[in-house]
């Protein structure tokens, strides 16, 4: 099978990517989708507050799918559902697996990766203690509560503030779960503030800063678990230990970009964001292969996702169309002060330069984001590392570099 | 009368500005920290009556999955959201359902309607089987 542009994955950011791909002009697009339905986790968080810079719209999540899938059924664009990619080669041939075609191979010209992330669960963060039933990741708790219909447990502790985790707070409680706390190990909360308040605050859920649970107690169903205050070191603190009783842990403990598949094309991978090491029209080390949304960095919001969709898409139909055959020259994207991501980490000279900055530590203060060496400073009132930071940087202003473009948050 | 001081985190978007506004009966004196004037809105709508977008799912029958995600067509009081939650949980609801679909008007006297979030067809015989499959498997 041939292709211009394959795309593996169909969430926000494949979605985006292959309509973005056919209307600049690639013919012969595919989408690839390991689920039986298109829209990828869009299509279990019900919640709102999706699409507000794209469309001007408070979606849903179902409902700003729904509007990408109506679009894409507009282009043409292939779709093949219950799809599993095997396998992505440097020279770009992918192999899939489906109960269809069986094993099948596609040589395409350009391939956009987009197959987001994954949670981490508790074999990640080590708690110690028995091996019960009732703990789950949030987003495991969500697909069972949102789409399949089971309430997985009636007295629920939440560890990590992830905005996973807090619309899970709120969600439990509106379908007569109790929810006695969300315990946070950082001193300050890993979700929005949005969510804070309209997830915990309205329902009256306390939310414990500088606290981990330490312990989890029971046989076959969790019982309870322990919680411990930690010190600014993150180690629990001896005595601080209380005991709370529940049946169900949910762990809210942070995302990992899914790149199983990048490693097997060869795509060199960032240690600072797990994904791969992007250029800003979001092709990657391997010419012609892209990446965009959560596969490349956990991005906060759809509509981050949905920009990178667009320029991977775009780019991707480029690659396709012959307007380049290598990577060109480059200039690496660094952190400096303050910075624990920076993304994309290298710039090709070919678009503006949109940077999407994780601060490494909070200032609730008046900050500078500088990003030199083009003298560009950029004001904001604080700089938080649960609200990520856009700054575009315009083509014109970056002809003449030569070295590294370093981004940093200063105190003003 | 005195001025009093409050602090609002806007939920109007995932920006969440945090303000601080100075009021004199109920009426805003000055605010600071907000990025766009939806803020205004939203503390002067916050003073007089929280409001909330409600999303959550109902039972349907007949369709591929258990549940059909909906939401309110606009936002309703804060106080409210419980007693339509209540009013969701027995509701009689078969597939096929469009999106947009009207579900309840008028949910829990708010004036709002719950409509559906996402288009659900009939669950098809492959999807039966599989399902079946699933079920004796576990």
């Amino acid at each position: 099978m041939q292709a211009d542009v394959a795309v593996i994955g169909s969430g926000p950011a494949g979605l985006v990517a292959a309509i973005e791909a056919n209307r600049s002009g690639a013919n012969n697009v595919l989408v690839l989708e390991r689920e039986e339905e298109l829209g990828g986790i869009l299509k279990q968080c019900i919640h709102n507050g999706f699409g507000l810079e794209q469309f001007k719209k408070d979606y849903t999540g179902p409902e700003y799918a729904e509007r990408l899938i109506q679009d894409l059924g507009k282009t043409g664009v292939r779709c093949f559902l219950n799809t599993m990619v095997t396998g992505v080669l440097p020279d770009r041939t992918i192999t899939a697996v489906n109960s269809e075609n069986g094993v099948f191979q596609i040589e395409s010209k350009s391939i956009v990766l987009a197959m987001g992330c994954r949670e981490r669960a508790r074999g990640s963060i080590g708690i110690p203690g028995t091996r019960p039933a009732g703990v789950l990741t949030a987003g495991t708790a969500q697909r069972l509560v949102n789409i399949e219909g089971y309430l997985p447990g009636k007295e629920v502790v939440i560890l990590g503030s992830g905005d996973i985790g807090l619309i899970m707070a709120r969600r439990l409680t509106l379908e007569g779960a109790r929810v006695n706390g969300v315990y946070e190990i950082m001193n300050y909360p890993g979700g929005l503030k949005r969510n804070i308040v309209q997830c915990l605050n309205d329902f009256n859920i306390p939310l414990y800063l500088s606290h981990t649970v330490t312990e989890i107690r029971g046989r076959e169903r969790v019982e309870g678990v322990v919680v411990s205050k930690v010190d600014e070191k993150m180690q629990p603190i001896g005595g601080s230990e209380k005991f709370i009783q529940c049946d169900t842990l949910l762990l809210s403990v942070g995302l990992i970009p899914e790149n199983e598949l990048s490693k097997g094309a060869g795509v060199e991978l960032s240690r600072s964001t797990n994904g791969p090491v992007t250029a800003e029209t979001m092709e990657t080390s391997v010419p012609g292969i892209f990446s965009c949304g959560n596969v490349s960095t956990v991005f906060d919001l759809v509509d981050y996702v949905a920009q990178t969709g667009m320029s991977a898409g775009r780019n991707a139909a480029g690659f396709a169309a012959g307007a380049w055959k290598e990577n060109g020259a480059s200039v690496e994207v660094i952190p400096g002060e303050n910075v624990r991501v920076v993304f994309p980490q290298r710039y090709c000279f070919r678009d503006d330069l949109i940077l999407y900055i994780r601060p490494a530590k909070p200032v609730e203060r008046p900050v500078t984001i500088g990003v030199s060496p083009v003298e560009m400073y950029v004001k904001r009132l604080y700089a938080r590392p649960n609200e990520m930071i856009r700054v575009k940087v315009a083509r014109e202003k970056l002809k003449k570099i030569t070295g590294p473009i370093e981004v940093s948050i200063t105190e003003r | 009368m005195d001025i009093e001081k409050k602090h609002f985190t806007c939920v109007t978007c995932p920006v969440g500005c945090e303000v601080d506004v100075e009021l004199q009966n109920s009426s805003i004196v000055s605010m600071k920290g907000n990025k766009c004037d939806k803020v205004k809105e939203f503390v002067l709508q916050e003073l007089k009556e929280p409001m909330r977008v409600l999303t959550t799912t109902v039972r349907i029958e007949g369709a591929k999955w258990a549940m059909l995600p909906v939401r309110t067509d606009k936002p309703i009081p804060k106080r409210l959201l419980l007693q339509a939650i209540g009013e969701l949980a027995g509701i009689d609801l078969k597939a096929p359902v469009h999106i947009s679909e009207m579900i309840i008007r008028d949910i829990a006297g708010s004036g709002a309607n719950i409509v559906a979030t996402r288009t659900m067809d009939l669950r098809s015989e492959a999807g039966r089987a599989r399902q079946r499959n699933d079920a004796s498997a576990g």
